[in-house]
């Protein structure tokens, strides 16, 4: 019975990256349509898209529109949507520049500021959604034109430059210590902790699978997988190590790591984050649970407003000033990101990792396209169409009950292995005698 | 009147769904300009008839015929046996709040004049309709504005308009009170003057006995026996027999109670109706719980009683107005369902799929997820002991799944239910109220259920059973309550009850509550 | 697990050795205008979203120019709704291809600093068209009309046009001015009222409204709506009774604006500035309508950017002709000015005599 308790196979192991749920499949297909993606861009540009530079912009390109998304799949799993998201990130990075710019702020102080300003404007959100009961669609959206009416307030609708230490969050890299190696020091370092990471990972997994008396996969499964990682993680720290001197693993990218290892924690290990998936799958039943959805619901659209305020003033920090267009249409970037990432419409489903590949495909696209120099105006056509044909897969395969071409390739390579019915224990009609529980008092 | 030429006969009428035979060799003959009531218990089969001869279940899902005037049917919609002159009036109103009388009556029907609405025709139309059902209201009123009893009178206009031969009624009169449930049956004796035939699913048996020519009793997706309310001289008691009359052998664990002292007490409940303010939904009800004893709640549907267990469940129903709840001797006030679950209380709910389970999630998350903290170090939810957890569960309620890791939307209805009893008895209650827990369960996994409610009792803990299916309270509880009306009428030992006794006071308040 | 580690050690080794090409060197690259680049290297132009027919028709003179003196060009257009971001990855995207020169139109100056850097970090030449670059060391060059002559121009074809119409003052007047975020605006402006404020204050002319600060005359975006509704209530609110004499508008879009606003309102036609000789306006100067435009011919300034990459090429240092007007902020950058030219009624057929386009309209 056991065996039929651990997933095995090289694939459906693979598949853990990404956690639990039902949406495995999906968000499986979405991380090989990226790898594909990164794959065609790569033959296309003649090797600039994965060259250190290209590497290097993407991460400090996309870091925020990848924050926002964190924020937006929880929000998107517990069944709302954020609209204000864009307008939000304008508010606080230009209140961040202007309190360092007239009231001489010191920078540390002034991103508190922007995430108390995040958290403010967030309650006052979480507030109308959760406890008034106004959808959040609605409340948003009077939030996106409030906090950019007050961007454009505050700021005149100018531009508001910030001092230069301040930019390190959007604009700064890994400094360089230590001998000439030829590679950036500290970029090297990080890999190597990331590449022990994969390995103390997935060893301590095997340990917990024994432990709870599963067997695991066979050894040579965990071996390539953690083979297979580890080559990606060890080029990638190349790229990223050796890239021209002064830049090299962006600090905004560790900002997004942290956050994207922090919110997969809270979502997949902690009991906030079940509440979340249980309010947005089935909120009565969450509430005969003893789950309070209201505080779920107001803090998870806290949450949100503290990332986009984070996001805007990463994008301020980047951009050397706070402008009026700033965060424009970003929701729009970060719902895609989270829909391509396999989350549902109707709530309940999501996961953190999902949506930071779905955004990565459209980050990898975007910027694939730009290399290959095709005009904004056609890009957009192209990432519109992208997001249509992904969730319309999606939604076609699950009407006609099948799961997308991965998960039909997994489940054949499955159902080769063990038989897909289990034995019955206990025959489902017949004599009751015989299905009469063995404890059963007399 | 039994000379009268027959509109409607369904012959050996069987339909099965994965794993449920619904209705086995049904057959049913309406007469021309009579009202034929079908009698049964919940879950006899009754709808599943009305669904397939209207329609919803189209030609080719179920076998056997239906033939109406000499003709045998092929219905592929309910459009078309709408067409064919025969109409449904769902127990749930299919009207538009929003729109008027008129606007409602010809919906998907409008009488158009060069491709636009042609509104003058339809509203004499519609005065002549309603004048037809005794309703003088203006037909531009909008359909939110009027009470219920009216609204069912429309609904019947819109049937009147598809110049309708039989009309189907699902339990026309559970939502009216006394004067419009009078107003709606002369209006059905009123039609069959005109010699429109009437079909009539009712749990109000004085209304059955009062308005029908003949009585089709169903029980268990058979067809009991065909009764003519003149000729047989039926009266009530007549009909329960009819209703319940099955026995009751080895349907059941054998279990010796171990009842102790009461430790839960409900006093003198009041709930309002969460949105009409001047509805009761649960009167001055009063009951007791012992440990280790199984308390029945007997009521037919719609009569309080999920509404009396959710009220006490942390109030997660109507508006909580007055009443006092006491527990091992203390009085404790249980505002919101967590406050309830640390009180050890536990609610099964009748509905599994849209308030016991998150039907997205798998089976480990679910089993634990009304109690988190137990397995949690903080705020951080520790997997190994809720896989261990989900794991001794599958074993010992026997879940039958390959892994905890598969979502319950996969899992059957009876699996599905452990896992929701799996759920509760994680968080360690000590009162457990069980609101039709085998509802849509196929036997086999009924019997296990009904193994684990006793094995439940029998570890001390009380019982709260709610059931539609009076065999399975008077196989398992040691007490029953019945309620009628948001009221409790009675309180009868196991020993002493028997169908006919329950069934009586289910449908009346003859009797005063006894306190045990 | 000691597997697991032994194997991935060797993975690891075996990838640096594989990729061991690092592309940094020791000492930091200094700029390469010295040495000069090859003839056929890239050369990316990076243009706000195609808002005005100005932006639209530098793009394409770019393409052909670029081409046609030798160079890879790489033209790109900022998408309309993600101005800035849009350009910040256009231009991140430009430096990835190893461009030599970049001619940057800028969305908004303010905030293309870290990108600027990364150009430069890299060996490019960054050349600011049209619209200057601010806080930051890394721009190399501004190339452009003379945009406070621009407002001199107009401020002074106001005054005249006001004393054809109507030999003596006081002539009530409205001041417009262009959007906040583009530092141009201010240029404009300011060259304006060096010519109008002293006649304000001396009673020549006089501002209705009252609003004669920068803050309020500014048209958001640059946009009609916001210039026309501006207008708008400037009538409703100030000139109920009596007449407009002139407005000062910063470009042809607004001008025509204000007069369709005018117009609306049942006045007479004021005398009305402009900027950009685009072809409605044109068109409405040959018919009595807007007064005046300023002729920039855009042809004029994409051939003298391009000539500045032509120069930079050859590893020489290009020809500027003002080296200390445009303070960005953290520095003075060198400029190469192009006399902007004043077009009214009277001198249009001279004026756009090569232009193919607008020289028909003129006749």
């Amino acid at each position: 019975m056991s065996a039929e308790t651990s997933p095995r196979g090289g694939l459906r192991d693979l598949k853990k990256i990404f956690g639990g749920g039902s949406s495995n499949v999906r968000q499986f297909g979405i991380l090989f349509s990226l790898i594909a993606i990164i794959l065609l861009f790569q033959f296309l540009t003649n090797g600039l898209t994965l060259s250190s530079g290209n590497l290097i912009n993407l991460v400090s390109q996309y870091s925020y529109i990848l924050i926002l998304a964190i924020g937006m799949v929880m929000v998107i799993i517990a069944g709302h949507i954020d609209l204000s998201v864009g307008s939000i990130a304008a508010f606080a990075g230009i209140v961040v520049a202007t309190a360092m710019q007239e009231w001489n702020l010191p920078w540390p102080l002034a991103i508190l500021l922007g995430l108390v300003v995040g958290a403010l404007i967030g309650a006052w959100q979480g507030f109308w959604v959760a406890y008034i009961g106004v959808p959040a669609f609605i409340v948003t959206l009077a939030g996106m034109l409030i906090w950019r009416g007050g961007n454009q307030v505050i700021g005149n609708a100018n531009t508001v430059p910030v001092p230069d230490g301040f930019t390190v969050i959007g604009s700064g890299y890994l400094p360089e210590v230590g001998p000439f190696t030829g590679y950036n020091n500290l970029t090297l370092l990080l890999g190597l902790v990331i590449a022990a990471a994969v390995v103390l990972v997935e060893w301590r997994a095997r340990r917990v699978q024994k432990i709870m008396g599963s067997d695991p996969a066979p050894l040579w499964v965990s071996i390539l997988k953690v083979v297979l990682l580890d080559a990606v993680v060890i080029y990638a720290t190349v790229l990223f190590a050796g890239g021209r001197a002064g830049t090299s693993f962006p600090v905004s990218g560790i900002i997004l790591g942290v956050l994207v290892l922090f919110y997969s924690f809270i979502t997949r290990n902690t009991i906030f984050g079940r509440h979340v998936y249980a309010v947005g799958g089935n909120k009565l039943a969450a509430e005969l649970s003893g789950v309070k959805s209201r505080r779920v619901n107001f803090l998870v659209m806290m949450n949100m407003s503290i990332l986009a305020s984070l996001a805007g003033m990463i994008f301020v920090a980047r951009s050397v000033a706070s402008g009026p267009q700033d965060g424009l249409s970003w929701e729009l970037d970060a719902i895609a990101a989270v829909f391509i990432g396999g989350a549902a419409v109707s709530g309940g489903i999501g996961t953190v990792t999902g949506s930071i590949v779905g955004g990565l495909v459209m980050a990898v696209l975007n910027n694939g396209l730009q290399l290959l120099g095709v005009g904004a105006d056609r890009v957009q056509i192209i990432k519109g169409l992208v997001l249509l044909i992904a969730v319309g897969v999606d939604v076609w395969n699950k009407s006609q009950g099948r799961p997308s071409l991965i998960g039909f390739l997994t489940r054949k390579s499955k159902t080769g292995e063990f038989p897909s019915e289990p034995p019955a224990v206990i025959p489902t009609s017949g004599t009751p005698d015989s299905a009469r529980p063995s404890d059963n008092p007399s | 009147m039994s000379t009268d030429p027959i509109i409607l006969e369904m012959r050996s009428i069987t339909k099965e769904f994965p794993g449920v035979k619904a209705l086995s060799n049904v057959s049913l003959t309406v007469r021309a300009g009579e009202i034929h009531a079908i009698c049964g218990e919940n879950g006899a089969g009754k709808s599943t008839l009305m669904k397939v001869l209207s329609g919803v279940y189209p030609y080719g899902t179920y076998s056997g015929d239906i033939v109406y005037q000499g003709e045998v049917m092929h219905f592929k919609d309910i459009r078309s046996s709408e067409a064919a002159g025969i109409a449904i009036i769902h127990q749930e109103l299919a009207l538009i709040p929003e729109l008027s009388i008129t606007e409602n009556i010809f919906l998907g029907n409008e009488p158009t004049r060069w491709g636009a609405i042609d509104w003058i025709t339809a509203k004499k139309t519609a005065l002549d309709l309603l004048a037809r059902v005794g309703l003088r209201d203006d037909p531009d009123t909008l359909i939110k504005n009027i009470g219920v009893g009216k609204q069912q009178l429309v609904e019947i206009a819109k049937a009147l308009n598809k110049s309708v031969k039989v009309l189907i009624l699902d339990e026309p009169t559970a939502a009216l009170n006394e004067a419009d449930s009078q107003h709606l049956l002369d209006l059905i004796r009123g039609l069959k003057g005109k010699g429109i035939s009437s079909i009539m699913i009712s749990h109000k048996l004085n209304e059955i006995e009062q308005v029908a020519d003949s009585i089709t009793i169903i029980r268990d997706g058979l067809t009991i026996e065909t009764l003519d309310v003149v000729a047989d001289g039926v009266n009530e008691d007549r009909i329960i027999r009819g209703m319940v009359g099955r026995s009751l052998e080895s349907r059941f664990p054998d279990r010796t109670p171990h009842i102790g002292d009461v430790f839960f007490e409900v006093r003198n409940w009041n709930v309002q109706h969460p949105q009409v303010a001047e509805r009761m939904v649960v009167k001055n009800s009063s009951l007791t719980v012992r440990k280790g004893e199984i308390v029945g709640i007997a009521g037919l549907m719609g009569a309080g009683r999920t509404e009396l267990a959710m009220s006490i469940f942390g109030r997660s129903y109507g508006n909580f107005l007055s009443g006092t709840m006491f527990k091992d001797g203390k009085e404790i006030q249980l505002r919101n369902v967590a406050e309830a679950i640390d009180h050890g209380l536990a609610y099964v709910s009748e509905d599994r799929k849209a308030l016991g389970l998150n039907l997205l999630d798998d089976i480990k998350r679910s089993i634990v997820s009304a109690k988190l903290t137990k397995i949690s170090a903080g705020p951080v939810v520790n997997d190994s002991k809720e896989y261990a957890i989900a794991e001794s569960y599958r074993t010992s309620l026997r879940i039958k799944t390959p892994s905890v890791d598969a979502g319950v939307n996969k899992l059957s209805g009876g699996n599905q239910q452990k896992v929701v009893l799996a759920k509760w008895m994680f968080t360690d209650p000590d009162l457990l109220i069980l609101d039709e827990p085998t509802r849509g369960i196929d036997v086999g996994a009924k019997y296990e259920i009904y193994g684990i409610i006793q094995q439940l009792a029998a570890q001390g803990k009380g019982v709260i059973l709610i059931s539609s299916e009076l065999p399975e309270l008077l196989g398992l509880a040691d007490r029953i309550y019945t309620v009628f009306e948001g009221a409790i009428t009675d309180c009868i030992p196991a020993e002493t009850a028997d169908p006919e006794t329950l069934m009586k006071s289910m449908t009346s308040a003859r009797k005063k509550v006894q306190s045990i | 697990m000691r597997k697991l580690l032994t194997t991935t050690a060797i993975a690891a080794v075996a990838l640096m050795a594989l990729s061991g090409c690092s592309t940094r060197t020791d000492t930091t690259s200094g700029s390469s205008a010295a040495a000069g680049f090859p003839a056929d290297s890239l050369i990316g132009v990076a243009l706000p979203s195609k808002t005005s027919e100005n932006w639209v028709l530098a793009g394409g003179l770019f393409e052909d120019g670029l081409k046609a003196a030798g160079f890879k060009g790489d033209v790109q257009y900022a998408g309309a709704s993600t101005t800035v971001k849009d350009q910040q990855d256009q231009i991140s995207a430009m430096v990835t291809k190893g461009a030599k020169v970049i001619i940057i139109g800028a969305a908004d100056g303010g905030q293309l600093g870290t990108q600027a850097k990364a150009a430069h970090d890299a060996g490019a030449i960054v050349i600011a068209y049209d619209r200057l670059i601010l806080n930051t060391d890394n721009v190399d060059y501004y190339v452009a009309y003379d945009n406070f002559k621009v407002g001199e121009l107009q401020g002074q074809a106001l005054l005249d046009g006001l004393k054809a119409k109507k030999p003596a003052g006081p002539y009530n007047i409205e001041l417009f001015s262009g959007s906040s975020d583009d530092a141009n605006a201010p240029v404009f402006f300011n060259g304006a009222m060096s010519v109008l404020q002293p006649k304000i204050d001396d009673g020549t002319l006089v501002v209705g409204s009252g609003q004669t600060d920068i803050k309020q005359t500014a048209t958001a975006g640059w946009k009609a709506e916001n210039a026309q509704s501006r207008m708008d209530s400037l009538l409703t609110s100030t000139y109920g009774a009596k007449a407009i004499d002139g407005v000062l508008s910063p470009n042809d879009t607004l001008a025509r604006a204000i007069i369709t606003s005018v117009k609306a309102a049942g006045k007479p036609i004021p005398v009305v500035t402009g900027q950009d000789s685009e072809a409605e306006s044109v068109k409405s100067i040959m018919a009595g309508e807007q007064y005046s435009t300023i002729n920039k011919d855009t042809r004029v300034l994409v051939a003298q950017a391009i000539d500045m990459a032509k120069v930079l090429q050859k590893g020489k240092t290009p020809e500027v002709n003002d080296t200390k007007s445009y303070d960005n902020g953290k520095k003075i950058v060198p400029a190469f000015l192009l006399p902007p030219v004043i077009v009214t009624k009277a001198n249009a057929a001279e004026a756009y005599a090569n232009d193919p386009k607008l020289s028909p309209l003129t006749k």
